[in-house]
């Protein structure tokens, strides 16, 4: 679809925004005009930089990490969002941070459902703690040892799956990190490339 | 890429798209891409304009003859735990509960009762126009009527010939799940076939009623047999011209036959909602269902090609039973801000799309532009 993205960047004035992030210019972008851009417009500039940038890999952090410096993190602490605010602070993260950053979403506060959107809008990183399915949270990785029958274990390993799933079912790879941001798993092929996926 | 490019220059073009373009559709990655694409097709036809009516949903009886592998609703037989059948009564209280704030529109769906007599539901119409004359019966789905017809040895037109003598005023959509006979024939065995839905409406239309449609996605279907029935669709619309809305439903695991399943994503959502707009090119309205994909995806979606939110739908029960975390309600005020918040105008409508009430333009930065003004640009420059 370059054609039809290239055609509405265009038409909303941002293209050049794309000229000035590879050129490295990115602070001399006017944050005020993203602002008032079409959301849609903004979350397709953003995932063409985000793709040009830091690839396809979304990381996924589900231990209790403390903030790292130059992580942006959305929605942020004590800040409420709406899920169209959160689209467009992502995307405009992705468009004015400095080149490769991480923009991190919090579906712990925000929901998966949501995150996985943002992952369209420019985030690459997911973070939240492994809930089970009655919503309780508890830190990925705390269960070991209670028993391999547990429910708690098995609500566990189910929704660190969904959040996979999630990722892939976004087209991107997911890949596990733990606390010391070290990669658990490498993502395997996406089940949705298996030739269904143009 | 070539061929997304061709269907593009299609929508452009007003051109039809084929079933091979649903199925690229389908496959495209880039989600906000083809949201894009169909909310240009979106914004063509309505603006900004984004719709919403104050209606309530009663579920007369959740006793049902059919074994839907979906549906967590449904009981087998009067008697059983969380079986409910409503007296006559007891369903009129549920309007008369509601005299300070009054629907346009009462939505009724049911399980298929085999003991119920025909009698009861031409009652319950009845009773509903003479309390509110106004109101709009958008009561039973085809499912239901198909059932009628087969329960009390009459035909399809005359089930619906005496429901309209009753007071039903149209059809709602549900009950189409997936048509394709290998996909129904397992999630939805004793009920009416894909065929048999179609000619329920065909007939309806023929009467002078308008109806909606549905399709119930992310469960073992495939992209296929969704292309197929929206194609279906498609074609009944071209025939009669009855369908107001298509209403794409999520499908939801919680306490049914298919609870291994994982719900569909958002992102599912969204694109199934985008396709639809393109597909559908003769049905006017494209409903985000909130109680299905959850308030905020609903949001999401009104720019990704749909154009109305559905309603307050009091009293739903059916989502809420296979899992649907959403409120059991929403207030007009709750519907109005989420849609200004996704930049549209709200009108509020009664069944038929005739406008009850226009909310006009919001207060919020993006919402405070309308589209021909995002189009010039104009925003930008007051912007910046």
């Amino acid at each position: 679809m370059s054609i039809l993205v290239d055609r509405a960047i265009e038409n909303a004035g941002l293209d050049d925004v794309l000229v000035k992030r590879r050129e490295g210019r990115e602070r001399t972008i006017d944050v005020s005009r993203l602002r008032g851009a079409d959301l849609l417009v903004l979350g397709a500039l953003a995932d063409r930089i985000r793709a040009e940038e830091v690839g396809p890999q979304v990381r996924i952090v589900t231990a209790a990490i403390c903030s790292e410096p130059g992580v942006a993190t959305v929605p942020p602490g004590g800040v409420e969002m709406t899920g169209l605010e959160l689209l467009r602070r992502v995307a405009i993260l992705r468009l004015t941070g400095s080149r490769g950053a991480t923009v991190r979403v919090d579906f712990g506060r925000c929901g998966l459902e949501l995150a996985q959107i943002a992952l369209g809008f420019g985030a690459n990183e997911l973070m939240g703690r492994i809930v089970s399915k009655s919503g309780a949270a508890f830190a990925e990785g705390a269960l070991m040892g209670v028993g391999k029958k547990s429910r708690l274990e098995l609500a566990d390993i189910v929704k660190r799956r969904e959040i996979e799933g999630f990722v892939r079912l976004a087209g991107r790879e997911p890949v596990f990190v733990d606390e010391m941001g070290r990669s658990e798993t490498s993502a395997e092929p996406c089940a949705e490339e298996d030739g269904s996926w143009s | 890429m070539v061929m997304m490019d061709a269907i593009e220059a299609k929508v452009e073009q007003g051109q039809r798209l084929s079933f091979e373009d649903g199925i690229e559709l389908f496959r495209c990655r880039d989600v906000v891409a083809l949201g894009q694409l169909a909310n240009r097709v979106r914004e063509r036809r309505h603006g900004d304009k984004t719709y919403f009516n104050r209606n309530i949903r009663i579920e007369v009886t959740n006793v049902c003859t059919a074994s839907c592998l979906f549906c967590s609703f449904a009981k087998l037989e009067e008697g059983m735990p969380g079986a409910h059948t409503m007296s006559l009564d007891e369903a009129w209280k549920e309007l008369d509960d509601l005299k300070g704030d009054p629907p346009t529109e009462i939505h009724i769906v049911n399980g298929l009762h085999p003991k119920l007599p025909f009698q009861y539901y031409e009652d319950l119409l009845a009773g509903f126009k003479r309390r509110a004359p106004s109101v709009h019966l958008k009561c039973f789905t085809a499912v239901e009527i198909h059932f009628f017809a087969e329960l009390y040895s009459m035909t399809i037109r005359e089930v619906m010939t005496r429901l309209k003598a009753a007071g039903l005023d149209s059809l709602p959509g549900g009950g189409a799940e997936i048509f394709a006979p290998e996909v129904r024939s397992r999630i939805a065995r004793g009920k009416a076939t894909g065929d048999e839905w179609l000619e329920v409406h065909r007939v309806a239309h023929s009467l002078g009623l308008h109806s909606n449609a549905t399709m119930l996605y992310g469960h073992i279907e495939t992209f296929e047999h969704r292309v197929e029935h929206l194609l279906r669709l498609r074609q009944l619309q071209d025939e009669t011209g009855g369908l107001l809305a298509f209403i794409p439903l999520a499908f939801h695991p919680e306490g049914n036959g298919m609870k291994n399943l994982p719900a569909p994503t958002a992102c599912d959502s969204l694109r199934t909602v985008a396709v639809a707009r393109l597909l559908l090119d003769n049905v006017p309205h494209i409903k985000a269902y909130w109680v299905s994909m959850t308030p905020e995806v609903a949001q999401m979606a009104l720019r990704f090609g749909a154009d109305d939110i559905d309603g307050t739908v009091v009293h739903e029960t059916i989502y809420r039973s296979a899992g649907s975390r959403t409120p059991g309600a929403m207030t007009v005020n709750d519907l109005v801000r989420l849609i200004r918040e996704a930049g549209r105008t709200p009108i509020e409508r009664d069944t038929l799309y005739d406008v009850v009430k226009d909310y006009g333009s919001s207060l919020v930065p993006e919402a405070s532009f309308k589209v021909s003004e995002r189009k010039a640009d104009r925003h930008l420059r007051a912007m910046s």
